[in-house]
């Protein structure tokens, strides 16, 4: 029973050994600028994923295409869009990705919210969600000149510091709104592929929407609402500092305060 | 028989006489006013406050008792006290910014380098890095296992608890767990161990034969932040602090039903256990106290000023 034991014990740690050595790949597409903010965040968040990947068997990969070679594509496992609205409006309408996670990088148009395409994720906040924190602002800082972002390089709070000085380290610059977005997009995409363990784009489309808790690094595990906006905190930032964190204070609907809440 | 019952009783009381009388001292870290605050723990009183360098945060004690550890992540070293004494000791390297670190029974630091997704080995006794391990990113809670065989490490920002063999260094399993890992803490009987997750609001035990996740447990208690984990001598009862909560949360460690709750002071960080079980003390980094925690009533008996962002603390009894 011993030795039984014992090459039981071997040939389970022989199986875990090669399931580690058999690599899952992961495609991700990607239509947008390949310089600047928005991509430089989305190398950040490949080269986080794929730490994590070393650990656990994956491998991340990122192909830029054109909006012509994405629509000319079969299938995907994700795609990732820093485009304009109807571009984006035309990938997530488009049966044949039906069922896979179309994120909307960068784009803060009201109207990809009330759209409700249930395989469309905004990333960005939404221009309403903006006003709606500028609001709740101005109403007890009447005189204020601040304005809205989604991040800033001096947040420090939820571990945001210490995003902000591996981006910086990475890049050479500051981590902004669509630096965090792209940084965002491919690491919920991680977050979903390792708690799944499934490239299927279905699979990991009904994960994101319903069952993730994303670690943003800007606070409480985020959630998607229905409309497909990422729920997050904001900033209001008055000459390039950081005043205060909407939705401010005592609020009523804490997060979906701000923005549209919902497509019912 | 007896012979090895006698050996084995010599070899204890060889050992025992190394270890040094407890002072009683409680040591607290302040991160914000870059101190540790030093309390006679019979009496609740500040004995003195130390200045050992900056930003000094993961805390701990030799073997022997004889010295104590502070992580100084602003000067990228480990700074040592004299427990007894309180004489400072100097500072010994401890890579980049060094958050944490568990004290293996061999005198060895494990060191958790948050900016450098990376687990250092120190040996205090040469001052040298002997083992640097790959882990994921924002490495933050170490924990050695009661036999020493495996080392502990979660990974914040990649969601892990690395384990790690302690005769080769190696990373030898790596197990998923909800969002923002912090704390660790094994059962005496080294059959379990536990983690805590800020963001996922989330305990769970993990078997340290098989290191799958045997259960879990989401904190239900309103603005629950899980961070620091300590549990009872009998491995029966679990202490969990919350963070800005503001309370210990007092869970029985195999079911991890919440048994109680206790009032602490506001964002609770770090904790320690008197070794009888009978005292929990706390880190309470925006209320700048340490509360004092009978563990028979649940209830917080005592509240101790000490310097600015207290956040970890290591009692000598």
């Amino acid at each position: 029973m011993r030795v039984f034991k014992k090459w039981l014990f071997v040939l389970l740690i022989g199986l875990s050994q090669s399931a580690m050595a058999q690599v899952q790949d992961v495609s991700l597409h990607y239509v947008g600028p390949t310089d600047g903010s928005v991509w430089q965040g989305l190398q950040q968040g490949l080269d986080e994923a794929n730490i994590q990947g070393e650990f656990l068997g994956q491998k991340y990969t990122l192909h830029v295409v054109s909006m012509d070679e994405l629509m000319d594509l079969d299938d995907a496992t994700a795609i990732l869009l820093a485009t304009d609205e109807q571009h984006i409006l035309a990938v997530a309408k488009s049966e044949k990705f039906a069922n896979v996670a179309v994120f909307n990088l960068i784009s803060d148009s009201d109207a990809l919210r009330s759209a409700c395409l249930t395989n469309l994720l905004s990333i960005t906040a939404s221009n309403k969600m903006k006003q709606d924190a500028l609001a709740q602002w101005l109403a007890k800082n009447p005189e204020s000149k601040a304005h809205v972002q989604g991040w800033h390089e001096d947040f420090v709070k939820f571990a945001a510091s210490q995003l902000n000085s591996r981006f910086k380290k990475s890049h050479g610059v500051a981590m902004d709104d669509d630096a965090w977005s792209g940084w965002a997009a491919v690491k919920l995409l991680s977050d979903t592929v390792a708690r799944t363990q499934s490239t299927d784009a279905a699979v990991m489309l009904n994960f994101l929407k319903n069952k993730i808790a994303f670690d943003g690094q800007k606070g409480a595990g985020a959630t998607f609402r229905d409309t497909g906006q990422l729920r997050q905190l904001v900033l209001l930032v008055e000459d390039n500092k950081i005043v205060a964190e909407a939705p401010l204070r005592g609020v009523k609907g804490g997060l979906d305060s701000l923005g549209l809440k919902s497509c019912k | 028989m007896k012979l090895k019952q006698l050996i084995l009783s010599t070899l204890v009381l060889v050992s025992a006489s190394a270890w040094a009388d407890p002072t009683y001292r409680l040591f607290v870290t302040n991160e914000k006013s870059n101190s540790v605050s030093v309390i006679d723990s019979r009496t609740g009183t500040l004995e003195t406050t130390l200045k050992l360098g900056e930003r000094p945060r993961g805390i701990g004690l030799s073997p022997d008792h004889k010295t104590l550890y502070v992580a100084l992540s602003g000067d990228d070293a480990i700074g040592m006290v004299d427990v007894a004494t309180l004489e400072i000791l100097g500072k010994l390297k401890a890579g980049q910014d060094p958050e944490t670190f568990a004290v293996h029974p061999n005198g060895n630091l494990y060191l958790s380098n948050e900016d450098d997704a990376k687990a250092s080995v120190l040996n205090p006794a040469t001052n040298e890095i002997i083992e640097e391990i790959r882990v994921g990113l924002e490495p933050e809670g170490v924990a050695v296992s009661p036999d020493g065989s495996i080392v502990l490490v979660t990974s914040e920002s990649t969601n892990m608890v690395h384990v790690i063999d302690t005769a080769a260094h190696k990373v030898v399993a790596n197990i998923l767990v909800a969002a923002r890992p912090r704390g660790l803490a094994f059962s005496h009987d080294g059959s379990r161990a536990y983690v805590s997750s800020e963001i996922g609001n989330e305990i769970a035990i993990i078997d340290t034969k098989t290191y799958a996740i045997t259960k879990t447990a989401s904190v239900d208690v309103p603005r629950s932040k899980p961070m620091a984990i300590k549990i009872s001598p009998d491995d029966k009862t679990l202490y969990l602090t919350t963070g800005r909560a503001a309370k210990v949360v007092i869970m029985d460690a195999i079911t991890l039903d919440i048994k109680s709750t206790a009032d602490v002071g506001n964002r609770v960080w770090g904790a320690a256990l008197s070794r009888d079980g009978s005292t929990l003390y706390t880190a309470n980094g925006v209320s700048n106290t340490v509360s004092v925690v009978d563990t028979a009533t649940s209830k917080s008996v005592m509240e101790i000023k000490v310097g600015e962002g207290p956040w970890g603390l290591v009692l000598d009894d």
